[in-house]
């Protein structure tokens, strides 16, 4: 019997790549992208329109299912009531198999809130999925903060899984029939939205093809103005570990590498001063290239880096600069 | 008004280690601790408690013996009385298996205008089981907040959405899942702690919530860590020591050839 896979996404690419982990999972896998309504627009994936969010997964899903939520503003409550309704039997002639949704605030509540109504396993952090010889869902993650790459068997059906963002390939652009499914409500109160203030984004750690980090070796707030040069002279973007973000708070959280920050695919990650927890390791999996400066010998991030100068930062640093203003 | 807060005990996240030759991960024997973000939503319960009149904390905690110096910690952060549920063990990677446990637990107390988590846990980073929680209530979820402004029935808050703040309205009674960006926890002193007296702590078992662990686990835990395996990146390694002009220009020289700058 074919699996059935409901995905979707707060974003198109997001879509794409739920889409792109349900087609392969099984050749025969029936994928139905699921679509909502809400407030007056495409709120999940956010999209011109419908036809937009059909044109992404063309090739991957079998089906387009659009489903209403209504004239208020859009909720990850909402967005549960809809997987549910898609993912139930009343959605098909099955219950689904699987729900794939892509790490997001509103994703996360929709998830969570799915797996109780469908009385479902959840399982987040999900970056592939398989299927093992009995026939459960297998899910590849992070575990411990990346400690170790663990394997989940999911026992229960539906397996909602959210996935970590990333890139999927672009779909054939082949057209996929579209489903109207009328109108979802969410059963819990709702919450009003009062106002949205647009935060200005002037950092991209996740697309910059260089990021310096800052981390604990730092001694002061103050000092973060020694590496400013260095990211000048780089043209890199600046980037710091958890304690810096989360527990000194001297840079903002978007700033943050690492776990509960952003992962970088940076050519080359630069760790100045940073001891290389997990948390902060598994950030960095995807630069091509890591050095570090660090006088611990000890600490973690040596034998997680390409090139380590073993010194102090408050030296090396201004060297740096030199060396590269001098040869550039 | 009264504050539920859903804190965990966890290993030191930073204290553990894989163990390549014996493909496991070293869990036992290491400090322990109320997971980090679990921390900033006890200090924002423990804010609204010292801004307001007649505000009431209670700690929600998973565990057995071992877990009581945890909840001893978290009650001494400023809440009232902490709430042990033995045996309802917490898989990290069973969330929604968590959350059945929490929301049973929260429905048997007084009721609760405000149920408060930090937005992951420090082991699982799942992250789904605040919301797994509201379903479970039937009640709004607001998250992940930066500010919350509590009135007699709303919760006014903002969200860190990424891309925007966005400020919204709740209903009470609802769940909130704290953004660590929120505030710098306290950390309570030895003295504190030891000042917990046990009438403050309650223990509560499966039963007590008309649980069982094994109907628990047939009915609802799905989720099993089968397999591990290094989640190490293989880098070069190369040490480059001496005097920082000498080691500027070494570590130059060899991103150049990286073709990284």
């Amino acid at each position: 019997m074919a699996v059935r896979i409901i995905v979707s996404a707060a974003d198109l690419d997001g879509l794409r790549r739920a889409a792109v982990a349900a087609r392969g999972l099984a050749d025969d896998a029936r994928v139905e992208a699921l679509v909502l309504r809400a407030g007056g627009a495409v709120y999940a994936p956010r999209a011109a329109d419908v036809a937009e969010a059909a044109a992404v997964v063309g090739g991957l899903a079998d089906v387009v299912v659009v489903y209403d939520g209504g004239e208020g503003p859009p909720q990850g409550d909402v967005w549960a009531a809809a997987l549910a309704a898609a993912a139930g039997p009343a959605g098909g002639e099955t219950p689904a198999d699987a729900v794939f949704l892509v790490d997001a605030p509103a994703a996360r509540e929709a998830a969570g809130r799915a797996a109780v109504a469908l009385d479902a396993a959840a399982a987040s952090m999900c970056d592939a999925v398989g299927l093992d010889a009995g026939g459960r869902l297998t899910v590849e993650r992070a575990v411990y903060g990346g400690v170790a790459n663990g394997t989940l068997a999911i026992g229960k059906s539906p397996a909602v899984c959210l996935f970590t963002p990333a890139q999927g390939e672009a779909g054939d652009g082949s057209s996929v029939p579209v489903e109207e499914r009328g109108r979802v409500e969410a059963a819990t109160p709702a919450v009003e939205v009062v106002g949205d203030e647009p935060v200005e984004k002037t950092v991209d750690l996740a697309g910059a093809r260089i990021v310096v980090s800052v981390g604990r070796g730092l001694a002061a707030a103050d000092d973060v103005a020694i590496v400013e040069p260095l990211v000048a002279a780089l043209g890199a973007e600046l980037g710091c570990s958890r304690p810096i973000a989360e527990d000194f708070k001297w840079l903002p959280k978007e700033r943050l590498v690492g776990l509960t920050g952003t992962s970088v695919t940076a050519d080359l990650y630069l760790a100045v001063g940073i001891s290389g927890q997990v948390q902060h390791l598994t950030g960095i999996k995807g630069a091509r290239i890591v050095a570090a400066v660090n006088n611990d010998p000890r600490a973690p991030i040596v034998r997680n880096a390409d090139y380590v100068v073993r010194g102090d930062l408050y030296k090396v640093v201004p060297a740096l600069v030199a060396a590269l203003g001098g040869g550039a | 008004m009264r504050i539920v807060v859903c804190a965990k005990h966890v290993a030191d996240s930073t204290e553990i280690r894989y163990d390549e030759e014996k493909g496991e991960i070293g869990l036992r024997g290491l400090p322990t601790k109320i997971s980090d973000y679990e921390r900033n939503a006890l200090e924002a319960a423990v804010v609204l408690k010292e801004a307001g009149e007649d505000v009431e904390i209670d700690v929600l905690m998973v565990g057995g013996e071992p877990q009581l110096k945890t909840l001893k910690e978290a009650v001494a952060m400023g809440a009232d009385t902490g709430y042990l549920i033995e045996g309802g063990w917490e898989d990290p990677f069973d969330p929604v298996r968590s959350a059945r446990v929490l929301a049973r637990a929260v429905e048997e107390l007084e009721p609760a205008d405000l149920v408060m988590c930090g937005l992951v846990s420090e082991d699982g980073y799942n992250g789904l089981t605040p919301a797994a929680l509201a379903e479970l209530l039937e009640l709004p979820l607001v998250a992940p907040a930066v500010e919350l402004s509590p009135s007699d029935d709303a919760l006014e808050a903002v969200l860190d959405l990424g891309d925007v703040l966005r400020t919204v309205r709740a209903p009470l009674p609802c769940v909130v899942a704290v953004d660590s960006s929120m505030n710098v926890p306290r950390l309570p002193t030895v003295l504190q702690v030891m000042k917990v007296k046990s009438d403050r702590i309650v223990k509560l078992g499966l039963s007590d919530l008309g649980l069982s662990a094994v109907a628990l686990d047939e009915s609802v835990a799905g989720v099993e860590l089968v397999g591990t395996a290094s989640g190490a990146v293989q880098r070069k390694g190369t040490v480059i020591e001496g005097a920082p002009e000498e080691c500027a220009a070494a570590l130059v020289a060899g991103l150049r050839d990286e073709g990284v700058l």
